[in-house]
């Protein structure tokens, strides 16, 4: 078993619904965005093209973060999700800094003292920060506790256009290899030798 | 389950409707301990099928935003202005609805018409009348001016829809001209993200974007075609002439056997029609002579659509050869110069668009044959918010017609304003009877106009609420004897979504008492004296279904936690304030019209039912007694795909003929014409026309010179029909997008000028001002400048102002001059010069 994402661009449409329903599901702080959709424009008028392209945690095979985390924090289940367990980690960073793809983030102390609407929760806030902890870095968890429960990411539950397909790598019959094989998944930075599990389509 | 026993449970899903932009998607919301923790589309709605866009998610902060209203409030600053503090205080329920009842009291009993009226709350059309019940036929917020007073009743006359949309599982080539169908709103979006991506991706449809901003669609178009603003129905008349004069591609089976196409003109543009029978006539080639256009043993092959006919002298053509002739000097060069497309282009698009179109084929669904014309022109506000956007509408139906794509497969789908589907109605002369008023019922003709939006004098408009303050500040204009001394506010924000606001601030100004119903404060709250807090939409009962493409049903929005604060429902506000002003019977009344009731649940004139009692009656009066609330509460929605029966050609189920040339326009503006005339008013009808033409007189295209970039505003799917900037989520995910975060300018046109990105500028419309920070870019068409709505608010509320307010709305006029006067939409491009504040 080896989870993973293909994204299709082609499909997907920047709604941002992936980027609030991440929030919804995880209830990251002000800041904090396990997943994002980038708007990138190229050419010039009349012949501009403009992509939508959905990025998070890539889950690699081959994790910088996981290479240089000195406490074991960061580590990587059999299933392929790279996980950060929240009491190894003493917040020094250097994932922060190794992975290539600027997606992990830094929970300053004392960030989650203060919420959407300053220091006075509101009640889904006092109940979501609670999964939090600052002084620790964080990420996308390929939302572990909903695939836990046999249930999809909450992005890819939610992609309006099904941009977002979640699957099993290791599967050849799986949606995501046969879009892989017949649509030529591209992997972000692959020449890093980082092994993303994350696939693009374009 | 009932409602006691769910919130009950520690830990559920409950499924409700969404109601974060103005459509109904199901969701089901995860509440743990009391607290939701999480909304997420209903998997079991074939409509969005578990799918919800970002502001249904954002659902959550809206419900527990710290600025909600939580207990009527009075204000205590006697000074009003925009930031100035209300310093509001809490108030009991009955102080404050004794205190509103008061004056409205007083105000009903010297003069109902003094009260000025903003309710357009789209979940509940069904209290929209409330003033009207109370007495007073004013409007005082846009409706028409956000979506479509100029396509909505288009829609209703051309086939008894309140919208349409090109049919996602079969067209094959999809032209978008000014919509946001299928990226960023309209008719439920999440859901038809989906079908447009699976359209695209897995079918291969060709898709086309018209708009001068790339917006989401363009970006993911097969082509994006840049066009001046306000210019979209020169370009399609340039690819009807196309297709009309140089292709010879039109449908004329779907003509002849759907259409008044054959319907004889007489010279003065009416129909001819037998003098006696009163039936309109037309050509029988074979017997070479008119017919009654029902006549027994004719076929409808040999009835002419082209050619020209003396009969006793007079020359009476088909209405397609009047419709042929009428654009027989639209010339793809002609209409190019118009809207910047070049000539090539529209042939080209007008030649792959006809060869889409499949004419002649057919396809089986349900077991019964239907004509396929997998290509279709869908097109929406950009399309038609302009002066003279009944005729821009006309065009984009006429070039779906003349393709005969209209309600078929593949083509271009009329969508119901509710459950009701299409209202298909026998009309006169075998035609579908047109519908254009499905909000309200029209307002009687007067010679003095007695609503300050004038709507007397739109026979077959929607409510141009932007006239209110220019004619409430400007009586005499018009001859208003009265002013306005109140104002009633619920879900709306008419400071916000009006144009020309420095009159609409004028007119807050001079009111007396304002009193809003609400969940959070806004620009319009900010002047009131009295706010009534509502019921979130997580926290009411409702059946509820707004545009429903490809489905039909009701969603049952539903509590799905215990109210969190001291609020009512506003359906239960304004009954007790009917109630307590004494209009209780007249609203009673309203309620069993609006809300659908059969006589054996009509609601006693002297009672008060409450929300729940109405909701209840509704439900059994449209599913049956034993599908009352109690129904929904244990089933959930009645939601289902529509049948190919109901979607495709209702009206020919009836026998029923659908208009092609548009002669219920041409004689409701000859009667109004004719009235206006007897009563002495310069009121110009010359847009009343039965065929779209380009019309140069356009005051858009015309403005002084020194006006030398149009200006448009727009939202994306995260800010798009609702109020979602002061939604935290929200206003971060729109802060990491640079098209909501200036004032987008074409880098060539800023080079030009000497602006950088960053620069502050100041733009200056001959209506007003605003500032903005300059965003240099290619995704706009060099003559424009395009705001994001996310930059335009400026409330109480701590969230989503912007370091530089820039509101679009200040830009605009609102007076007639810049009104379509078919169907009272306002202009709402404009024509901007800028100059650069700081750098």
């Amino acid at each position: 078993m080896h989870y993973g994402m293909v994204i299709d661009l082609k499909r997907c449409v920047g709604c941002q619904a992936c980027t609030i329903a991440c929030k919804a599901e995880n209830g990251t702080p002000p800041g904090v965005m396990y997943t994002k959709v980038l708007d990138q424009v190229s050419g010039e008028f009349p012949n501009v093209r403009k992509q939508f392209v959905p990025v998070l945690c890539n889950h690699c095979v081959n994790a910088p973060c996981q290479r240089v985390c000195p406490t074991g924090a960061t580590y990587k289940r059999e299933d392929g999700l790279v996980l950060v367990d929240h009491d190894k980690c003493m917040g020094c960073r250097a994932c922060y800094v190794a992975c290539p793809y600027n997606n992990r983030i830094f929970l300053k102390r004392g960030k989650l003292k203060s919420g959407y609407h300053g220091k006075v929760f509101t009640p889904y806030e006092a109940v979501k920060y609670k999964e939090h902890q600052d002084g620790i870095v964080e990420k996308c968890k390929f939302c572990s506790h909903r695939v836990d429960q046999g249930l999809k990411p909450a992005c890819v539950q939610t992609c309006p256009a099904d941009a977002r397909i979640f699957g099993d790598l290791d599967d050849p019959e799986s949606k995501v290899s046969r879009l892989i094989r017949s649509r030529g998944g591209v992997q972000p930075l692959s020449e890093d030798s980082t092994e993303p599990s994350v696939y693009y389509l374009s | 389950m009932k409602q006691s026993e769910m919130v009950a449970q520690k830990d559920y899903w409950a499924k409700s409707a969404c109601k974060m932009c103005i459509h109904s998607c199901a969701i089901v919301a995860h509440v743990v301990d009391g607290v939701v923790v999480k909304i997420e589309g209903d998997p079991d709605n074939p409509s969005n099928r578990g799918k919800l866009c970002p502001k249904g998610h954002a659902g959550i902060m809206r419900l527990y935003d710290p600025h909600r209203v939580k207990t009527p409030l009075k204000r205590t600053n006697p000074i009003k202005g925009a930031g100035v503090d209300p310093m509001w205080v809490p108030i009991s329920w009955e102080e404050a609805l004794s205190t509103t009842a008061e004056k409205l009291k007083k105000i009903r009993e010297e003069d109902p018409r003094k009260l000025l009226v903003a309710i357009n709350d789209f979940h509940r059309i069904h209290i929209w009348g409330w003033g009207s019940a109370f007495g007073s036929p004013h409007y005082f917020s846009t409706v028409g001016q956000y979506c479509g007073a100029a396509y909505h009743p288009i829609n209703g006359t051309l086939d008894g829809s309140f919208a349409a949309v090109n049919d996602y599982d079969h067209c094959k080539y999809w032209i978008q001209i000014g919509a946001g169908d299928g990226f960023s709103s309209h008719l439920h979006v999440a859901a038809s993200i989906k079908r447009m991506a699976d359209a695209r991706v897995e079918r291969g449809m060709k898709l086309v974007v018209v708009e001068p901003r790339m917006s989401s669609g363009a970006a993911k178009a097969d082509e994006w075609l840049p066009i001046r603003p306000g210019t979209d129905r020169a370009f399609v008349l340039g690819m009807v002439y196309t297709l009309l004069y140089e292709l010879n591609i039109y449908d004329a089976g779907f003509m002849r056997k759907h259409t008044n196409g054959i319907y004889l003109v007489a010279p003065d543009g009416n129909l001819f029609r037998n003098s006696e029978s009163q039936k309109p006539m037309v050509w029988d080639s074979v017997a070479k002579a008119a017919r009654e256009y029902d006549a027994e043993g004719m076929n409808l092959q040999d009835v002419a659509l082209e050619g020209v006919y003396k009969i006793d002298g007079v020359e009476y053509r088909p209405a397609f050869q009047v419709i042929k002739d009428s654009l027989k000097d639209h010339t793809p060069e002609r209409m190019s110069e118009i809207c910047s497309i070049p000539a090539d282009t529209i042939r080209r698009i007008a030649k792959e668009f006809g060869e889409a179109a499949c004419i002649g084929s057919t396809i089986m669904l349900g077991g019964k044959e239907y004509p396929y014309r997998p290509a279709a022109v869908n097109f929406y506000r950009g399309a038609i918010g302009h002066f003279d956007g009944g005729l821009d509408s006309l065009a984009m139906k006429l070039i779906n017609l003349v393709i005969g794509n209209i309600d078929v497969p593949g083509g271009h789908i009329g969508v119901g304003l509710d459950h009701r589907l299409l209202i298909i109605n026998a009309g006169k002369d075998g035609m579908l009877h047109p519908e254009p008023h499905l909000l309200h019922p029209p307002y009687e003709f007067n010679e003095k106009p007695y609503s300050f939006q004038l709507m007397e004098w739109y026979p077959i408009g929607i409510d141009p609420g932007h006239l209110t303050a220019e004619n409430v500040l400007n009586p005499e204009k018009w001859g208003f004897d009265f002013q306005p001394e109140a104002l009633i506010i619920e879900h709306s924000n008419p400071m916000w979504n009006l144009s020309a606001t420095n009159k609409v601030v004028d007119v807050f100004k001079k009111l007396k008492f304002i009193v809003a119903i609400d969940i959070v404060l806004n620009e319009s709250t900010d002047w009131a004296d009295i706010v009534l807090p509502d019921l979130s939409y997580l926290e009411s009962h409702l059946l509820v279904c707004i545009e429903p493409p490809m489905v039909t049903g009701h969603v049952y929005r539903r509590p799905v936690i215990e109210p969190l604060y001291d609020g009512r429902d506003a359906t239960d506000i304004l009954t007790d304030l009917a109630d307590r002003i004494g209009f209780l019977p007249n609203w009673n009344g309203l309620l069993n019209f609006t809300t659908f009731l059969t006589p054996e649940n009509y609601l006693d004139p002297n009672t008060k039912y409450s929300n729940l009692e109405i909701t209840d009656r509704m439900a059994k009066s449209i599913y049956g007694p034993d599908k009352g609330l109690e129904w929904f509460q244990e089933h959930g929605h009645t939601t289902r795909l529509q049948t190919p029966e109901e979607m495709y050609l209702p009206f020919a189920q009836k026998g029923l003929r659908i208009p092609i040339y548009f002669n219920f326009i041409k004689e409701t503006g000859d009667d109004l014409a004719q009235k206006m005339k007897a009563a002495g008013r310069d009121w110009d009808t010359s847009s009343y026309l039965p065929v779209p033409i380009w019309r140069d007189h356009h005051p858009l295209h015309n403005m002084p010179p020194e006006y030398d970039l149009y200006a448009f505003a727009f939202k994306e799917c995260q800010t798009n029909f609702s109020e979602s900037t002061t939604i935290p989520w929200i206003d971060e995910a729109i802060s990491c997008m640079p098209i909501h975060l200036g004032v987008m300018i074409n880098s060539k046109t800023a080079q030009k000028k000497g602006i950088k990105t960053g620069d502050i500028l100041k733009l200056e419309s001959p209506f007003g001002e605003v500032t903005g920070r300059a965003s240099l870019c290619e995704e706009v068409h060099p003559e424009c400048l395009a705001l994001s709505n996310g930059m335009s608010r400026w409330s109480q509320h701590p969230v989503g102002k912007r370091q530089v307010t820039t509101h679009f709305n200040k830009l605009l006029p609102g007076d007639v001059k810049w009104t379509d006067g078919m169907t009272g939409h306002l202009e709402t491009s404009t024509k901007v010069k800028i100059s650069i504040i700081s750098e």
